[in-house]
């Protein structure tokens, strides 16, 4: 054994505590001091010299209470340290000459413990009554007149700052239902709560800080692994955010003069609650323990169970068989308890389903809807039919009608995510532009397919970042318009006609329509005797290559941005217009299905195909005369419908298929309209209008392009959904080719 | 240097806070004040100028405040700067990781404006000693 490394160690440190100024340990030192002795005990152990490694434990005991500032006598902690030195050099010395030591450390250990025993009593103590001292503050609801405000500028940032919080953790706690393992989302929620509380104490909101606090410890077990995520915490967390935002709520309308509203707020119970959840007793929210229920019908009293629970000493026992054996309560109350839990159990209402067993079932009933019409069409060719039979089947009609409406139900949430999200994103865009910006939501709890949120956010998100980069003014440009400070986004969803309409719209400076006409004109995209009317000047910030910002920041201004969002936008099948007023602000007008999975059709026949083409896009159908028709070499073929000049596609070429007609004035054209203008496509008849379940064409089919999909028809045919951008484009370069 | 002179660097991601300890501070003359909402930020604050004491929070997203004190200490340029930890409440394993990791001294919420002034001007004499 090598004992020289140790004692040069121990000597370093014994220099280094003689070098001290005071006799007087502060935080520095203790620091340095604490991982020098961490580096002796490695060594200690490493030689297996165990009294030294034991000694130097005692060193940081001490070291750690003076830090915690638990020792009232400063320089006993010093001069007891000193001894623990020299008893370490000893024993290492001797371990060099002896290979032993024959003394005791016993002496040594018990000074230690002695001091920091009494120092952890204390530190302990202190905590135990400063746990009860919150538990008696929350116990007495603190009357409402309580509320004082100490610093009204801090306090109305408080406010501010807060409520976003408390929204964040929303999220946040929505995404940890999903993932109850993910320690970041534990911590992302554990933060907020944090920081409230810290801001809390500073303004002696003492609810405020009592609530968060008792949130915060039972999120730091959980994060810690001392407790599990379930539901129950889950739940409680929630409800506890809201009663914060309650809490905060008051205090704006405290500061407001406003008369604060009585709130049905119970806080002691909800800290109760929490508490229950952080020992680990809430398994369930909904249903609640036999001997609670035995508490509320006022069989027992609280005092009877907690007795009972803590003597806990038969865990398989239950505790109404041994609330029954103690003789408090009669078996057939036990028993009235146990189905009053059950039935608590079956009114939890909601359970959480895989969404791909949900898209499969609603991809079933899908198929059930076609094969009802797929009978229905057969039915009306029969002609001797049995009565009865048709009241069934139209009773069969009926509920089929109905689980297609309840299963698509299924699958709809509430937009508030998406609209919490990108409110959130509000707030970081205009902290960078230097902004001063307030989020409304309107209709937050409009309902949308779970599948088209993600999809929808995209676009939303970069119509938002326009409305905070170029929509709102700087703080200074408001004020001199005579406008508050503040400037205003506000998000509204509601439904309209089979649609989604989701509005974004801010109160800031409106479009410009001169510069945009502008801009048009240096880019060719008009000419300058053309007589626009407002709402085609508004459309031409979505024409590729045209921003009208005059400064590019990271965000927008880089003339990509709006012609993207017109294209994710209708790749959805939406619909986008702008309102907008100068000096008043601009709204962006979204459309989009509820659902992806269902599509408005118009089935088309070219051939023995039948086809579907998207209603959204259809403008009109007709059959062109002979002299409407036009074909320039180089050019290609044309049809005038209206006064305009529309390219003509040819379906039958672009599909390669045989038609019945080859004449377009014998034909049908129907004018769709496109991203790069009207065309017209030539069908040989259109059978009708439908609403038809969109399906995929499987792996190996995804990506043809021309087709979006298919459908099973009413006449259980396959229609293939025409993707229109695509058959253009295939149009376009069979046109170059040639 | 004079004790009120010295540039105060205050991290911490919630801005009412930032403003809680900036006008403490300000209470008991300390003027010049510059703030960092995590400590990415306050590291790059830290590389910009000449900071004289950092007043940091424990709990913050991106990096903790004993992730910058250790950033800060193993930065030759930086290593000296003075370091105050606030946290919530004296948890003995989190302040005894920031004593190890070189931490000045520590400070509990709620603190008062005398506390503060106390705790730096204790640090900024073990300095110049």
């Amino acid at each position: 054994m090598d004992y020289n490394n140790l004692i040069a160690l121990l000597n370093k440190l014994a220099q280094e505590f003689l070098f001290l100024d005071s006799r007087e340990l502060d935080i520095p030192t203790a620091g340095k001091f604490l991982n020098f002795l961490e580096e002796i005990m490695d060594e200690a152990k490493k030689q297996k010299v165990v009294p030294v490694r034991n000694c130097a434990a005692g060193l940081s005991q001490i070291l750690e209470n003076v830090i915690l500032d638990t020792i009232p006598d400063k320089e006993g902690a010093a001069a007891l340290f000193e001894s623990g030195l020299h008893l370490m050099q000893e024993i290492a010395d001797s371990f060099k000459n002896t290979g032993e030591y024959k003394g005791g450390i016993q002496d040594f250990q018990e000074k230690v413990s002695a001091m920091a025993g009494l120092g952890g009593m204390t530190a302990q103590s202190a905590a135990a009554s400063g746990s009860e001292e919150v538990l008696a503050a929350s116990g007495e609801s603190v009357p409402e007149e309580a509320l004082q405000i100490q610093d009204e500028s801090l306090t109305r940032d408080f406010i501010a700052e807060g409520l976003e919080y408390i929204e964040e953790i929303e999220i946040n706690i929505l995404n940890l239902e999903n993932e109850p393992e993910n320690k970041d989302y534990i911590n992302a929620i554990f933060r907020p709560f944090h920081s409230i509380k810290g801001v809390a104490s500073f303004l002696n909101l003492e609810r405020i800080r009592s609530l968060a606090h008792n949130l915060e410890s039972l999120l730091d077990k959980a994060r810690n692994g001392e407790i599990d995520v379930t539901p129950a915490l889950i739940d409680v967390v929630l409800d506890g955010a809201d009663a914060l935002k309650t809490l905060i709520g008051q205090l704006r309308d405290v500061l407001e003069g406003k008369q604060v509203e009585k709130a049905d707020l119970d806080i002691p119970s909800l800290e109760a609650r929490i508490h229950r959840v952080e020992q680990g007793f809430d398994s369930g929210s909904g249903a609640k323990k036999i001997g609670e229920i035995l508490v509320d019908e006022g069989v027992i009293s609280q005092e009877i169970l907690e007795e009972t629970l803590s003597k806990g000493n038969a865990p398989d026992k239950k505790v109404g068989q041994t609330l029954i054996e103690q003789g408090v309560v009669k078996p057939k109350q036990v028993s009235q308890a146990l189905r009053k839990q059950v039935d608590q159990v079956t009114d939890l209402t909601t359970i959480r389903v895989d969404t791909v067993k949900l898209d499969d079932l609603i991809d079933m009933v899908g198929e059930l809807v076609i094969t009802q019409s797929m009978i229905s069409q057969a039915l009306k060719q029969q002609v001797n039919i049995d009565k009865r039979l048709v009241r069934d089947i139209s009773q069969f009609f009926r509920i089929t009608s109905a689980l297609q409406r309840v299963s698509t139900s299924l699958r709809m949430i509430p937009i508030k995510q998406t609209f919490q999200r990108m409110s959130r994103l509000v707030r970081d865009l205009a902290k960078n532009a230097g902004k001063v910006v307030s989020v409304e939501m309107v209709g937050e709890d409009t309902e949308i397919d779970r599948n088209m949120v993600d999809e929808i956010y995209n676009p939303l998100v970069h119509m938002i970042r326009n409305s905070v980069d170029h929509g709102l003014e700087t703080p200074e440009e408001r004020i001199r318009a005579g406008k508050p400070e503040r400037g205003i986004i506000t998000l509204k969803a509601y439904h309209r006609g089979g649609n989604i309409v989701i509005e974004i719209s801010d109160d800031g400076r409106g479009l410009d329509k001169q510069k945009i006409l502008n801009k048009a004109l240096k880019a060719g995209l008009v000419h300058g005797d053309d007589s626009l009317s407002d709402q085609e000047i508004y459309r031409m910030i979505f024409l590729p290559g045209l921003s009208t910002a005059e400064k590019v920041t990271d965000v927008s201004g880089r003339g990509v941005g709006m012609d993207v969002v017109k294209r994710a936008v209708e790749k959805l099948r939406g619909k986008i217009e702008i309102e907008s007023a100068v000096g008043e602000g601009t709204t962006f007008i979204t459309r989009f299905p509820l659902t992806l999975a269902i599509i408005d059709g118009m089935i088309v026949k070219v051939g023995q195909e039948s086809y579907i083409l998207p209603t959204n896009s259809i403008r009109q159908a007709l059959r062109p005369p002979r002299e409407s028709y036009n074909c320039v070499v180089g050019k290609g073929e044309t049809i005038n419908a209206m006064g305009q000049l529309m390219p003509l596609i040819r379906m039958y070429e672009v599909l390669n298929i045989e038609p019945e007609y080859k004449n377009p004035w014998e034909a049908i054209a129907v004018i769709v309209d496109g991203e790069s203008g009207s065309r017209c496509l030539m069908v040989d008849k259109i059978i009708g209008k439908a609403e038809v379940v969109v399906k995929s064409l499987g792996e190996g089919l995804k990506n043809i392009r021309g087709l979006a999909g298919g459908a099973i028809l009413g006449n259980g045919r396959i229609g293939l959904i025409i993707d229109t951008e695509g058959l253009f484009e295939l149009a376009d370069e069979r046109l170059t080719q040639q | 240097m004079s004790e009120k002179n010295i540039k105060v660097l205050i991290v911490d991601d919630f801005a009412t806070m930032r403003k809680v300890v900036r006008n403490l501070l300000k209470q008991v003359g300390y003027d010049d004040i510059v703030e960092a909402e995590d400590g990415v930020m306050a590291l790059k604050a830290l590389k910009s100028q000449k900071i004289d004491f950092i007043i940091s929070d424990w709990n913050m997203p991106n990096m903790t405040g004993l992730e910058l004190l250790k950033a800060v200490r193993a930065d030759a340029e930086l290593a000296g700067t003075p370091f105050l930890m606030v946290t919530a409440e004296a948890l003995q394993d989190n302040v005894v990781a920031a004593v190890k990791a070189g931490v000045n001294n520590y400070i509990v919420k709620p603190f008062t404006a005398e506390v503060l002034n106390e705790k730096i001007k204790k640090i900024m004499e073990g300095i110049n000693k």
